[in-house]
């Protein structure tokens, strides 16, 4: 384990809920790896999706730092955030997140083109080839089904070629045939580009396939005192 | 027993509220109440009318003579009949004081006068205000602010001298007179003596107001006036219908407003069926519920027809409620803005009428969705989604007589068939052609945003695809803004096109003067002065007598040849004993010089033949009491287009030899003359003579084009109503929207995409739209402008760029405006926040 690719110290997150401000993580400190596999399992509740957001940037910290790729983004503001993300950060959601109006080869093409690559579309057809999606490339989301659309979000978030790419529990909404082809797709991902893997989940054995498991309780890092 | 257990679920289901209804019951409130708001007030200035027709009127009766005072044979009767009379005298003459020389309505009024209501003055009362040594005089304000009188200041009226003591306020009687190209002076009868304005032949007409005895049958009296004094010109009015011509105009402007909040209703019912759908497709799972439980297609249509019948009652309760209370609250500003006597108060009829509009609109349009109702399947309930197609044969049915049923009320409620018809198929039109490009933008943007060349343009290809999108509000507001803009914009275009019809053609080749009352002995000296003047290009002249047709071929005119405006009360006479040089004759031959024998005439040709007048054909002519029978001997080409001289009538000069009469000429000034020529040309002929009366083209012209502002105000007012129906269902399709722009912004975040970028986007696809519907407007707008234009008003239709131009750019800037607010939300929120919440 050499280099430090996203770090949290002493990260607070609170929340306005309907019953006063929660405190939802309670200072995580936490570092990942180049090229490493992290999975985060804790009970439903316990902050896991929480703590994914904050790495990716989607939600800021109330108190503490966190740090991505060797920049400290705490201090950044939403658009600051949303141009860091392109094309270092992926994310798969397990409600996939498509954008309905465009269809899956749009979406795939969406955040290179964001980004400013050329030939987003081009690289976004190889992309939907590769998780078996090439033939549906025209087609809505609403005409496909749960797995598939789940591929072409995690074709989306892969196709950048991210430095990192985050999982929040991307088979939860899937029969357990559809979840076991998305996970060979996301850790195949892994290997042949060697991303760096955060994986939200509840099923023992995804989350043994990781390199590391961190578990979450009530906000807290399993382990770490109150 | 399936409509009871229809009406238990109904009632189960509104539990809930009208939260999301607040479209739906806008639009309908919106565009009931502005029909109910325009029925209270026409309603109100007819019951106005006739309850103050007799004051309108200034009398219980009223007769009139054109150019004449009554003979005495005609006095006596009058005086026989009524209880008491009034005489006054009504011509157009020049107030001169110094140098200012102004065209005035000259009201000359005897002790009587007014033998009902009062005329108000700013201070004081017109009896002591018209006494003096030197007579006084009272004025319009407007008027003596124009020439720069103060009262006691001194003024000519001709060669009498008057002092002002008044300004008025408001004359009881002045709404019967029709429209007035100058304001009013009121002086007394007597003191014009010696003015030399009313000497034989002069144009005025003298009306005797006549206070009856009560429970006098006014219908006998007129017939035994008529008869007596038949065909002597005589025209008889009584308080049953004081003001025939405002009736007819406030009968006809409201049928036209009522139209046109029906073009606002058409608009409010896009929202209607948006609404219905938006709600019914959150009720698919109910449905489908209820489908798995057994209920039928039929009990399900059921249960959402109750509902939108309980919500149409409710939307329509609220616009009746809204368009009583504005006119009652409003009552006094209406009443004192309105020209006419208005009764503000609660009419049942125009209520009944908005309420007959809000609820057949409102089902015609919640039909469609509404029939969608029954075919939602069990299986929805994993599907989603409404499905689409053709509703049912008997739905499709029931639309079919909702539509009819709702031109039918249009044409019978409304008085004017084509109009009416004109209307319903513009709107039908309009919504077709709007549906269609609604469709095509629909199709374009989908295809556009796959096009290679917009690659990269992420904030484009993002707001054409939503534009693109299955079940996007783009249908929704291209119809609801299209159709609001195109009422804008044919109003828009009518009445740019009426100003530039006016105010653009007209004065190039109209001349700049109308002299009247020019004396026989004078008009060589007159034409001598203007020859002489080197800013006049040309003077025509011609006599001028009065005549009223009043048979044709010893028939009633009236029942030979129908209502024809030259069949309309008097119209100018000339006569000329030889073919005016620049006259095409299109029939018939000229009278020889100094023809001697039975009267001729020649006649216009294009009015001849709408008459149905040929050469031969003898017409009764009543001129000052006279009558001329004249056999048509040619016909003759007129122009009455250019405001030149123009006469329906010319006779051979023996037929009205000895008839008292004036001159009336035309007076052409050099455009590029010195802007004072006009000004020199008036004082000169004033100060020579000053019975003569001038008529500056370009202040009647004013005065058209400012009664003319007024009707296109009222106009543009009930249009905006339309509009603002559209901008109400704009922004229910924009907050409906709300959500899923909230969701596509969180996603772009996550992506990578900064604010501005998601901005532009949305942006963009709220110009777009409003782009596509501007466009139509202008297209469909410009149609009815044009089909107004010609077969309404019948005059030639121009396209006018900047007033369309203005309507796209506020489409464009409508739409942007609703669908900004609804950004605000989705920009601000924290990806993480609206991503969570869809898990
Ligand atoms: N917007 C929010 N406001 C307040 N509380 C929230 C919000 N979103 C989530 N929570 C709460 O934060 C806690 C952690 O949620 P989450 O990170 O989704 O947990 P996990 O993914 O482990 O199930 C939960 O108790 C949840 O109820
Ligand atoms: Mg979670």
């Amino acid at each position: 384990m050499t280099e430090t690719i996203l770090a949290l110290q002493d990260a607070w997150l609170t929340l306005a809920g309907n019953a006063g401000r929660i405190d939802i993580l309670k200072g995580i400190t936490l570092s990942v790896a180049r090229g490493e596999s992290l999975g985060l399992v804790g009970p439903s509740g316990s902050g896991k999706s929480s703590l994914l957001m904050l790495m990716g940037g989607l939600e800021r910290v109330t108190k503490g730092r966190v740090s991505a790729l060797g920049q400290d983004i705490t201090g950044l503001d939403e658009d600051g955030l949303a141009k860091f993300r392109r094309g270092r950060m992926g994310v798969v959601f397990q409600s996939f997140h498509l954008i309905p109006t465009m269809t899956a080869l749009e979406n795939v093409a969406l955040p290179m083109e964001i980004a400013g690559v050329k030939d987003a579309f081009a690289r976004a057809k190889d992309e939907l080839d590769a998780v078996g999606l090439g033939a549906r490339m025209q087609h809505y989301p609403a005409q496909l089904s749960g797995g598939e659309q789940q591929r072409v979000a995690l074709a989306r978030a892969a196709a950048p070629r991210p430095a990192i790419l985050l999982a929040d529990e991307p088979t939860g909404n899937l029969d357990s045939v559809n979840g076991a082809a998305i996970m060979e797709l996301i850790f195949g991902l892994r290997d042949r580009h060697g991303a760096t893997l955060v994986l939200v989940t509840h099923a023992p054995e995804l989350a043994a396939r990781c390199s590391r498991v961190v578990r979450l309780v009530d906000g807290r890092v399993d382990g770490t005192p109150a | 027993m399936s409509f009871a257990l229809a009406a238990c679920i109904a009632r189960a289901e509104l539990r809930g509220g009208l939260r999301g209804f607040w479209v739906f019951l806008a639009c309908l409130a919106l565009g009931v109440a502005a029909i109910a708001g325009v029925g209270m007030v026409r309603s109100a200035i007819e019951a106005g009318l006739t309850d103050q027709g007799a004051v309108l009127l200034g009398g219980d009766a009223q007769v009139e003579f054109t150019y004449r005072f009554a003979t005495p044979e005609e006095r006596a009767f009058l005086d026989q009949i009524a209880t008491k009379t009034s005489e006054i005298v009504d011509f157009r003459s020049m107030v001169v004081a110094d140098d200012v020389h102004v065209l005035t309505q000259v009201k000359a009024v005897d002790d009587n006068y007014p033998l009902l209501g009062s005329v108000q003055l700013e201070e004081g009362d017109l009896a002591s205000a018209l006494t003096g040594v030197v007579p006084g005089a009272v004025m319009d304000g407007i008027l003596a602010d124009q020439i720069g009188l103060k009262l006691g200041d001194r003024f000519k009226l001709g060669a009498q001298e008057f002092t002002l003591q008044g300004r008025i306020l408001r004359e009881p009687d002045s709404a019967t007179g029709g429209f007035a190209l100058a304001p009013r002076t009121i002086v007394k009868t007597k003191a014009l003596a010696q003015s030399g304005l009313l000497e034989p032949g002069t144009l005025f007409d003298s009306s005797y107001r006549l206070l009856l005895p009560p429970n006098v049958d006014l219908a006998a009296l007129q017939s035994t006036a008529e008869a007596k004094f038949r065909d002597s010109g005589l025209r008889w009015s009584d308080r049953r219908k004081a003001a025939p011509g405002v009736a007819r105009f406030v009968d006809r402007i409201g049928a036209f407003l009522i139209l046109v909040g029906l073009a606002g209703l058409a608009v409010g019912g896009v929202g209607v069926a948006a609404a219905v759908r938006s709600y019914l497709e959150a009720k698919i799972a109910t449905i489908a519920t209820l489908r798995t439980l057994g209920a039928k297609g039929g009990l399900i249509f059921q249960t959402y027809l109750i509902q939108i019948a309980v919500l149409v009652a409710f939307g329509v309760s609220l616009g009746l409620i809204l368009g009583i209370v504005v006119p009652l609250a409003l009552a006094k500003p209406i009443q004192s803005a309105l020209p006419f006597p208005a009764q503000i108060a609660l009419y049942p009829r125009p209520i009944i009428e908005a309420a007959f509009y809000g609820v057949t609109s409102a089902f015609l349009f919640a039909l469609w969705p509404l029939a969608r109702s029954e075919k939602v399947r069990a299986a929805a309930l994993y599907r989603g989604g409404l499905s689409g197609g053709w509703p049912r044969a008997r739905y499709a049915l029931a639309m079919l007589v909702l539509a009819a049923l709702l031109v039918g009320g249009a044409v019978l409620l409304s008085g004017t068939v084509n109009l009416a018809l004109g209307t319903a198929g513009g709107v039908i039109a309009a919504l077709v052609v709007l549906a269609l490009a609604a469709w095509g933008l629909i199709r374009l943007a989908r295809s556009s945003a796959r096009l290679k060349a917009l690659r990269g343009k992420v904030a484009l290809r993002a707001a054409l695809a939503s534009i693109g999108a299955p079940r996007a509000e783009t249908m929704q507001v291209v119809l609801a803004l299209g159709l609001g803009l195109t009422v804008l914009a044919a109003v828009g275009q009518i009445d740019s096109n009426l100003r530039a019809a006016i105010s653009r053609d007209l004065p190039t080749r109209a001349p700049a003067f109308f002299f009247v009352d020019i004396q026989p002995d004078q008009i060589n000296g007159f034409r001598a002065k203007l020859a002489a003047n080197p800013a006049v290009t040309k003077v025509d002249s011609a006599p001028m007598l009065r005549g009223i047709i009043t048979q044709i071929n010893g028939q009633d005119a009236r029942k030979v040849a129908g209502e024809h405006w030259v069949l309309a009360g008097d119209r100018g006479v000339t006569y000329a004993a030889a073919q005016p040089a620049n006259t095409k004759l299109t029939a018939g031959q000229w009278w020889p010089n100094n023809y001697q024998g039975p009267p001729q005439i020649s006649f216009a040709a294009e009015e001849a033949e709408e008459l149905g007048l040929k050469l031969g054909d003898q017409l009764t002519i009543n001129i000052l009491g006279r009558d001329i029978i004249a056999s048509i001997t040619s016909l003759r080409i007129v122009d009455f287009s250019n405001a030149g001289m123009g006469f329906v009538l010319t006779l051979d000069p023996a037929a009205v030899a000895g008839a008292p009469h004036t001159d009336i000429a035309t007076v052409y000034v050099d455009p590029g003359a010195d802007p004072g020529a006009e000004a020199a040309i008036l004082r000169e002929i004033a100060t020579a003579y000053p019975n003569i009366t001038a008529i500056s083209v370009k202040a009647a012209i004013g005065r058209v084009t400012e009664a003319l502002t007024a009707i296109a105000q009222a106009t543009t007012i009930a249009a905006m109503a339309t509009l603002l129906t559209g901008f109400v269902v704009l922004i229910g399709a924009a907050a409906s929207g709300e959500r899923a722009r909230v969701y596509e912004a969180a996603v772009l975040k996550v992506l990578g995409a900064s604010r501005t970028r998601i901005l532009l986007s949305f942006a963009l696809r709220a110009a777009l739209m409003g782009a596509a519907a501007g466009i139509v407007a202008i297209i469909a707008g410009g149609i009815a402008g044009w089909a107004v234009m010609r077969f309404v008003m019948d005059s030639p239709y121009a396209f006018e760029p900047a007033s369309a131009l203005t309507i796209v750019l506020g489409g464009i800037g409508a739409t942007l405006l609703a669908s900004l607010i609804f950004v605000l939300r989705p920009l601000a929120s924290r990806p993480a926040q609206v991503l969570r919440s869809q898990e």
